[in-house]
């Protein structure tokens, strides 16, 4: 079988029925025909909307991490949450594993995860190094799984419903950019499936090398 | 306006790169991907001694999880221990029936079921159950959507080590805290190495 014509099959992701691709009309979207999951959409200017909203995310993530998220007001003391000091407190208790667990998963992977998406779509957009955004995109893939700062976000929630009664919380710059970075993230990469991004990279490096 | 492509009848010799999601030829053995040139899929028997490795680990790693504390209080020197079933029956008792639920789901629920399914998956591939492949397909996907929020009690634990910290009460993070965060991590990695060959052909 050619390349090209494994080219014009796709695979659901969730259950693996496999589809011809057909082209699509502006603002349309294929579905699965069994488990009605999103194969791929039409995207108009994608590379440029996925550029612009991964950096509002990544200005927004560097608010996360830097300011304080809620402050806790018990009798007159208040106690403040930031990244720095969750990861402190772990290791200053000796959790080293989870401490490692933790900056893994909630500031190391997310910062990677943006970072060579901004990289990768600046690249592709100047249609250069085909390897590098090659190996950025592989990354990401990899790395997607394990990033869990909607999680943390969600535990956050928790925490206040659990000090909410003997506690006066304040919500802080950095609880509103968690959950903007949390929005944006729906509407980034949860949004787009990693099929259209290579798929606009082989186009891209395609006529770049036809070009030549 | 939702467009259907064509459907197709399922071949059982191509497959999707989990990484770039292009469709490859199943050979069989090991695969590298055509597009990402990214290995696809040990061999077979690789990926299902992986997959049951990491399981064992993370259930072995389920038993100290639940029996020591995940949250340690300090009130007035008189230290108060909390395992993660007595957390979530102390704020039953307080009324905070929501979130009792929400981590009674993740922190209890998830995991069991993440093992269950896993278990059940790589029993389907030794002995040909009824099921249908596409339910199994969807199980493994489940399986893999779910994986994270686990993680929910651990970071809880860490966000109230932080904001609890005054000389009369203190609260501190228990041995607990590491057996999960591990148990999360061993059974998310136990997914990963699943192949989904194995669900289509058995073993």
């Amino acid at each position: 079988m050619e390349n090209s014509e494994l080219d014009s099959f796709i695979i659901c992701k969730k259950c693996h029925t496999l589809h011809r691709k057909i082209k699509l009309h502006h603002g349309t979207k294929a579905l699965c025909q069994r488990c009605n999951t999103l194969l791929y959409r039409h995207h108009q200017n994608f590379i440029d909307r996925l550029l612009a909203l991964s950096l509002v995310e990544f200005i927004a993530l560097i608010i996360a991490f830097s300011f304080t998220i809620i402050k806790i007001n018990i009798n007159g003391i208040y106690r403040g949450l930031d990244f720095s000091s969750i990861f402190y407190t772990i290791f200053h208790n000796h959790y080293y594993i989870v401490g490692v667990i933790l900056i893994f998963f909630i500031f190391i992977f997310p910062i990677v995860i943006l970072l060579s998406l901004i990289l990768a779509l600046i690249l592709m957009k100047l249609k250069k190094s085909k390897y590098l955004v090659k190996r950025l995109l592989i990354l990401i893939a990899k790395v997607s799984h394990w990033s869990m700062i909607d999680i943390f976000l969600l535990s956050i929630l928790v925490a206040m419903v659990k000090l909410f009664s003997y506690a006066q919380l304040e919500f802080n710059v950095a609880f509103i950019a968690l959950i903007l970075v949390i929005l944006l993230d729906i509407f980034t990469l949860k949004r787009i499936s990693f099929s259209d991004i290579w798929e606009e990279y082989e186009n891209i490096y395609r006529k770049s090398n036809s070009k030549k | 306006m939702r467009i259907y492509t064509e459907n197709q009848i399922v071949k059982n010799n191509l497959i999707r790169c989990p990484i770039c999601e292009a469709t490859n030829i199943d050979t069989g053995g090991e695969i590298v991907c055509r597009r990402c040139r990214e290995k696809i899929h040990d061999y077979k028997s690789i990926s299902f001694h992986k997959t049951v490795a990491f399981l064992i680990t993370a259930i072995i790693l389920y038993i100290p999880a639940n029996l020591y504390p995940i949250l340690v209080t300090k009130k007035f020197g008189i230290v108060h221990e909390s395992t993660i079933l007595g957390g979530i029956m102390h704020l039953w008792e307080a009324g905070s029936y929501p979130i009792a639920l929400i981590i009674l789901f993740a922190s209890v629920f998830v995991p069991i079921l993440k093992f269950i399914f896993i278990i059940y998956l790589l029993i389907s591939t030794k002995f040909s159950l009824k099921s249908s492949k596409i339910d199994r397909h969807k199980l493994f996907y489940i399986t893999e959507v779910i994986g994270s929020w686990s993680m929910v009690d651990v970071f809880v634990v860490a966000i109230l080590s932080v904001l609890i910290h005054f000389s009369i009460v203190e609260i501190i993070p228990g041995n607990g805290a590491t057996a999960f965060a591990l148990m999360v991590f061993f059974t998310m990695l136990s997914a990963k190495s699943f192949d989904i060959r194995l669900i289509k052909e058995g073993y």
